[in-house]
């Protein structure tokens, strides 16, 4: 046994040199994308994770800055603004991307 | 002269203002309006009241094909301050004999139904273009006998294809022409 370990020792020994090349240099490029199922909001068509139509209009008019317009999921997954979706559901309990009965699965940013 | 205190006042009372759904319509219709004049069908035209204002326009029909071709028929189209939570006010102004659409100028669409119970009737993810298709489609793919609006113009073309064929074209003659 301890002779061919020995012996293996020698082979990765004498294979050292044989490398044909080295790593000198390795730049690695990461993509990245909104982790939910439509990054639109398909009522005001504006972008989730900005402030939706309203917030954005309104803040304008009261120049207070940020606003806080979260975004809510369904068990759907179908994502929308907070403050547009609790607008429509006050008419049809509906998502309105696919019809299913609306509830919400979870809210944030 | 104006005074920054005369300045901060009239900014105060602009604001007491009650919020209305107005701008946000405004904003979409910006998009929405462009949008449908690009992908307008070909029989279509639109003509709006007062270019400054994108909320009332006249959708002008004219079929080429169908029971219909030939006629010239205006749906007068009014965006209200609550849309997109609300479908656009639809009437056609123009005289016909439909199935679909009643002698006063009421529209049975689905997709302008405020309140629908089969997820058939509007929802904000509709848009202009969306009606405007669908409202051009009334005079051929939508066209529907079964749950009739004008039961009389129904009835008439379940005894009598020929004879609702004549009655439509005394509408158009009648009133559906330049």
């Amino acid at each position: 046994m301890a002779d061919e370990n020995e012996n293996e020792k020698m082979d990765n020994e004498n294979q050292k040199p044989e490398k044909m090349f080295t790593l000198k240099k390795w730049n690695a490029v990461a993509m990245w994308s909104w982790d939910v199922e439509c990054d639109t909001c398909a009522i005001c068509r504006v972008q989730v994770m900005d402030a939706c139509l309203r917030c954005q209009a309104e803040s304008k008019k009261d120049s207070y800055g940020k606003q806080d317009c979260v975004v809510v999921w369904g068990e759907c997954n179908h994502s929308f603004h907070y403050c547009c979706m609790s607008l429509w559901v006050k008419q049809n309990n509906r998502c309105p991307l696919c019809q299913q009965e609306w509830s919400i699965q979870r809210m944030g940013k | 002269m104006i005074t920054l205190s005369q300045r901060l006042k009239r900014k105060n009372d602009a604001e007491t203002v009650p919020a209305s759904r107005a701008p946000i319509r405004d904003r979409l219709l910006v998009k929405e309006a462009q949008e449908m004049s690009q992908m307008l069908p070909s029989s279509c035209s639109v003509l709006y009241h007062n270019e400054n204002d994108l909320s009332k326009f006249v959708l002008i029909v004219k079929p080429t094909e169908g029971y219909w071709e030939g006629g010239i028929f205006r749906f007068d189209i009014d965006v209200t301050e609550e849309y997109n939570m609300v479908p656009p006010l639809v009437k056609c102004s123009t005289k016909l004999w439909h199935p679909n659409i009643s002698e006063n100028g009421e529209v049975c669409l689905s997709l302008l139904r405020k309140h629908s119970v089969d997820g058939m009737g509007w929802s904000p993810i509709r848009r202009l273009n969306d009606v405007v298709w669908g409202l051009h489609a009334l005079f051929t793919d939508l066209l529907n006998f079964e749950d009739p609006l004008n039961v009389e113009a129904a009835d008439q073309y379940r005894y009598s294809q020929d004879n609702f064929k004549i009655t439509v074209l005394e509408y158009v003659r009648n009133y559906a022409k330049e």
